[in-house]
Order: C-alpha cells, then sequence, then structure tokens
C-alpha cells in the first residue's frame, strides 16, 4: 500500500509539492519559533549557567539576573561564616550607557567581577585577557556588541557614563536577552562607574560550597540567616531567570502561540490536499472496499501519503534551519537546535500529519457504495 | 448447476427522514455458476441496489442471501469483505480505476487485495492482460487508454481474482456499440470458461443476447425473468 500512496503523490505533482512546501513553511516556522525562544532562554541564562560557584544570592525579591538590585557588600562576610562556604565572590550586573563612535548613547549591561578569580568573568576570549582589567579603566566587550557599537578592537577607547575606558579584550558567547551589548570590567572599577549604585555594595554573590557538603543544605542555611536577601541554587536562579522572561514577560506565550498556529496551519494544508486527493480517488478507495478490502488497506495508502509529505517536509525544514541558523548568528541571535529539539519537532511533524490524514479517515470509513455505482 | 447467488424474500428499505422508500421488493431468485444474467430496467427500479446486496456491500433489510450455500445477510460489516475477497469481484460503469498505477498494477492491486501476491500474483496479471487483448499497453496508464481498453484492464482485474461471482454494473455503459459488444462477449466466455456466475445491470437492450437469463426489474419489483431460449 505504501507503494500506492508513493505512486499518488508522484501522479499528483502539483498538488503534492503545495502539501510539501505547506509541512516546510508550517514545520520551518515551528523550527525558527522553537529554536529562537530555545535561545533567547539560553542567552538569557548563559552567564549564571557559564559561571563556576553553587549559590547565587540576590536582593530580596529579584526576578531575574538582568534587573536584581543592589544590596550591601558586608553580605559576603556573613556568608563566609558557614563551615559549608568554600569561597564566595562579589559580582555587579548594572546597566549604563554607552557613547557611540558616530555619536548617540547605547544602553549595555555591565558585569563587573573580581579579576583576581575570573567568578563572573568572560568565560572565552577571542582576544587580549581578562588579566588586563586590572588597576585601571580598561574593559572587555563580547564580539556580539559589534552588530551595536560598530567594530571595536582591542586598544580603543570608549565612554562609558561619560568616562574613558580602553577595550583590552574581546570574549565571546557571551549576549544578554535583551539584546543589550555586555562589557566587563573589574568589581571596583563597575562599583565606582554604576553612579545608581549605593556605595559598598553589590548585586550578587556567588558560593561554592565545600567538596563534599550538600549545596541544599548550605543554601537552607544562608536563607535563614540572610533575611534581607534571596538564596537560589545556580539551577534554581537559571530556571527563575528563564522562567522571568519565559512566562511573567508574555514571551513565551507569544512564541507558544506561533508554534500551535505553525502546528494548526500544517494540519490544515496537509489536511486538505490529503482530503481533496482521498475524495479524487474516493471510487478507487470504494472499488478496493468492494474487492474485499479492509479499511486499514485503505487507512495505510492516505497514512502513508501523509507520513511521506511528513518526512520529506521535515528533512527539507531541518536543512533550511540549518542553513539560517548562520543568518541567525550574523545578526547577534541564537538559533538552538539540539538533538532534543529536532526529535520534538519531527514528533510534531509526524502528528500534525496523522492528524490531517485523519480527516481523510473518517470520509473513507463513511464511503457509501453507492458512490460506485454512480456513473 | 452449482447455485452461487440464493435470494429468499430478500428486500431493501431506505429511511429517507420520516418516508420509508422501497427500493427492492422481497425477492427470491437463484442464480448459478456459468450463468450470465442480466438484470434489465429503467432508472430507479432497484437493479443497482439489488446489484449491492448480491456484491454484500449493502446489507438487506430483511430475507436472506446465501453465497455458494453460506448464509451471509446477517453477517455484520467487518465480516463482509472476507466473502468479498473470496467470492466477488465487481466492474464497474466508470471503470474506477487507479489514474496513478499502471494497468498492469491496477490489476496487482486487486490482486493483492484478494490475497494473491508475488510473482503468482505478476503471471497472472500479464496472463490477464493478454487475454484480454492489452498485452502491449500492461505498462500504460488510464488516461493514455482508451473507454474501451479502460474497461478491458477493469474486467481484467474482476477476472484475474478467479472469484466464481463477477457483478458488472453498467460495464458497456461508457462504450461504443462495437466496445460494449466485445467487452460483453469477453465477459461471457472468460465466465464459460472459469464457471463465474456474471451478473450484470444494465439497459442496454442491444447486448440482450448475450445473457443466458435475463431479469426485467421495475419499481424494486422482479416482474420477468426470461431465459435466452424462450
Amino acid at each position: 500500500m505504501f507503494y500506492v500512496a508513493v505512486r499518488i503523490l508522484l501522479y499528483d505533482k502539483a498538488r503534492s509539492l503545495i502539501t510539501l512546501v505547506g509541512v516546510i513553511f508550517a514545520v520551518g516556522l515551528i523550527f525558527n519559533q522553537l529554536g529562537i525562544f530555545l535561545g533567547l532562554m539560553e542567552t538569557s541564562s548563559v552567564i549564571i549557567d557559564n559561571t563556576p560557584g553553587d549559590i547565587w544570592i540576590t536582593s530580596k525579591n529579584s526576578k531575574n539576573f538582568d534587573f536584581a538590585q543592589p544590596f550591601p557588600e558586608y553580605t559576603r562576610n556573613l556568608v563566609l561564616g558557614d563551615n559549608g562556604v568554600q569561597w564566595a565572590e562579589k559580582l555587579i550586573v548594572a546597566w549604563g550607557i554607552i557613547n557611540q563612535k558616530e555619536g548617540g548613547t547605547e544602553q549595555l549591561e555591565i558585569v563587573g567581577f573580581n579579576v583576581d578569580t575570573g567568578v563572573g568573568g568572560p568565560w572565552e576570549m577571542k582576544e587580549g585577557s581578562t588579566d588586563l582589567l586590572r588597576n585601571g579603566n580598561f574593559a572587555i566587550i563580547d564580539e556580539s556588541a559589534m552588530g551595536r557599537l560598530g567594530n571595536i578592537s582591542v586598544g580603543e577607547y570608549r565612554d562609558v557614563f561619560s568616562r574613558r575606558l580602553q577595550i583590552v579584550g574581546i570574549c565571546k558567547g557571551v549576549k544578554s536577552f535583551t539584546t543589550a551589548p555586555v562589557m566587563y570590567m573589574s568589581f571596583p572599577l563597575a562599583q565606582k562607574l554604576v553612579n545608581y549604585l549605593p556605595s559598598e555594595s553589590t548585586v550578587f554573590i556567588i558560593v561554592k560550597v565545600a567538596p563534599g557538603v550538600p549545596v541544599q543544605g548550605v543554601a537552607k542555611r544562608l536563607r535563614t540567616l540572610l533575611k534581607g536577601n534571596d538564596v537560589y541554587t545556580k539551577s534554581e536562579f537559571s530556571f527563575k531567570t528563564r522562567y522571568y522572561w519565559a512566562v511573567e514577560t508574555g514571551v513565551g506565550f507569544s512564541f507558544l502561540l506561533t508554534i500551535i498556529i505553525s502546528f494548526l496551519v500544517g494540519i490544515l494544508i496537509v489536511g486538505q490536499t490529503i482530503y481533496n486527493s482521498t475524495m479524487e480517488h474516493i471510487k478507487e478507495f470504494g472499488t478496493l472496499k468492494a474487492m474485499g478490502a479492509d479499511n486499514s488497506d485503505i487507512y495505510k495508502i492516505i497514512i502513508s501519503q501523509a507520513m511521506i509529505n511528513a518526512l520529506i517536509g521535515y528533512v527539507a525544514s531541518l536543512i533550511i534551519t540549518f542553513l539560517t541558523a548562520g543568518l541567525y548568528d550574523a545578526i547577534g541571535m541564537v538559533l538552538s537546535v539540539s538533538w532534543w529539539v529536532n526529535l520534538l519537532v519531527l514528533l510534531l511533524t509526524v502528528c500534525m500529519c496523522i492528524i490531517a490524514a485523519f480527516i481523510s479517515i473518517r470520509r473513507i470509513k463513511k464511503i457509501d457504495p453507492a458512490i460506485l455505482f454512480r456513473g | 448447476m452449482t447455485e452461487a447467488l440464493v435470494t429468499r424474500e430478500l428486500c431493501k428499505v431506505y429511511q429517507e427522514g420520516s418516508i420509508q422508500v422501497t427500493a427492492v421488493q422481497p425477492c427470491s431468485i437463484t442464480l448459478c455458476a456459468g450463468e450470465v444474467i442480466g438484470l434489465f430496467g429503467p432508472s430507479g427500479s432497484g437493479k443497482t441496489t439489488l446489484l449491492s446486496i448480491l456484491g454484500c456491500i449493502l446489507r438487506p433489510t430483511s430475507g436472506e442471501l446465501s453465497v455458494f450455500g453460506q448464509t451471509v445477510s446477517h453477517l455484520d460489516e467487518n465480516q463482509l469483505p472476507e466473502i468479498r475477497r473470496k467470492y466477488i469481484s465487481f466492474i464497474f460503469q466508470a471503470f474506477n480505476l487507479f489514474p496513478a498505477l499502471t494497468a498492469f498494477e491496477n490489476i496487482l492491486l486487486g490482486l493483492r487485495i484478494k490475497g494473491v501476491v508475488g510473482s503468482e500474483a505478476e503471471d497472472r496479471t500479464a496472463k490477464m492482460l493478454q487475454e484480454v487483448g492489452l498485452g502491449h499497453r500492461m505498462h500504460f496508464l488510464p488516461r493514455d487508454m482508451s473507454g474501451g481498453q479502460k474497461q478491458r484492464v477493469a474486467v481484467a482485474r474482476a477476472l484475474a481474482a478467479d472469484c466464481p461471482i463477477i457483478l458488472a454494473d453498467e460495464p458497456t455503459g461508457n462504450l461504443d456499440i462495437s466496445n460494449g459488444r466485445k467487452v460483453m462477449e469477453l465477459l461471457k466466455e472468460l465466465a464459460s470458461e472459469k464457471q463465474c456466475c456474471v451478473v450484470v445491470a444494465t439497459h442496454d437492450n442491444r447486448i440482450e443476447d448475450i445473457f443466458d437469463r435475463i431479469v426485467y426489474m421495475e419499481d424494486g419489483f422482479i416482474r420477468r425473468i426470461k431465459r435466452s431460449d424462450t
């Protein structure tokens, strides 16, 4: 019956092509929407995920990584008082203004970290070194910032909050959910530079738990100790940040809606074309039934048609998605296409086409034998 | 002669809203293997409905139908395909060939439904196409064939399955006189050779002489049965 399905598809070339284009369009949209969403989610917590440490301490009720409020830096001393803590580092994440070369300004996300330990700093340098950030007005910028800020080379100067900083390195892999460029500098410089931060304050404290000590136990003790702060394990804080951007801002919902619409459009396109094809062959299917074919024999033809469309459409969409991933990268966006996304989209595609086939199957079930006797 | 199809007080009533329409009035008739029977009557006389019931496509409202001694009128929708597979082949006025499949593949598909596969099916298909005079067109699509050739493919499909009962609905309806006659002669010849019971619903008077018996229907009633020698 698979052979019959293939022959029908090859015979109705125009219809098959329309179906395939529909599947490619729908699946491509699902791939892209899902990929962009997951890419955004990865981006939103990329610094948390790439920073060593087991526990993140924030001010009370901070909702995410990007918009946390400052709190006194002496809190670190209280944290270090816990026997289960191996080390604790301060980290500033704040918003700044950078002057553009051609005039005008741009917002950027400033990350101030302890250069001696590197905790919270860039994890992959393309050029320069984090060591160069010591003792001066120096900064490192992520290569993705160049889309917003124009070409930046090591050694050139940029004004941030009206203070001239020399770029001493270019890092890679650091992007912010907000798409604002990320600039690294030493903790003391960030503390001085960000004028809205109270003196002697930090935005996060990152804690490394001593080997063999349960992270949850230390987190629990710190929660009891630090009444004015929130204490999260690394995975909790990463999830909280992703959850904030995905759910609380409604971004996730809009992506989900597009995915659902794409899915439904796919069902409609595939369903419509397979249904038309079924209706066109309804007498032939009826004849098969008259000859003694079970409904299941005919279902096999229809489902095979749907599956062929699903698989060819999926593979074509996957290739297109891989080809366009580079374009996304060029415009500073991340398109996440991992094996499980591929598998999920494959399942969605198969579901989409099987559901579409069921519209025709329902019709086949109800074939009126009388149609066979109409000329 | 072996009794192929036997009806006893067979009746079909359709419910159309609150109105009951009797398409086939209670009828009893015996059709034998090796016979070619014509079902004649004007449109709406009930011949197509009777043909559908004889072909186990429609179930009678009341009465009994036996196929080679097996009572089938009480069987449900899931059991009837087995009877059709085993005993019955159809030929339709509109041929009902898959346009995407060649003549050869159309017959092969029919055989597959009947449970004949592999080289046996291929050999049988090729032989049958030769017999109906389409050996040179076996790999042609229906769109590349004339109406007469398509009907011969449909006949070959019906005969290839070696079913003992062949039911045909207006098999000459889309054909000119000469092609229609050829198809009917072919059917008669092959039916007699294979000892099939062939029932043909038609109102083509030009082929009356082909039939061993003619059943005239009107308003759902069997009005008259005429033997060819009477």
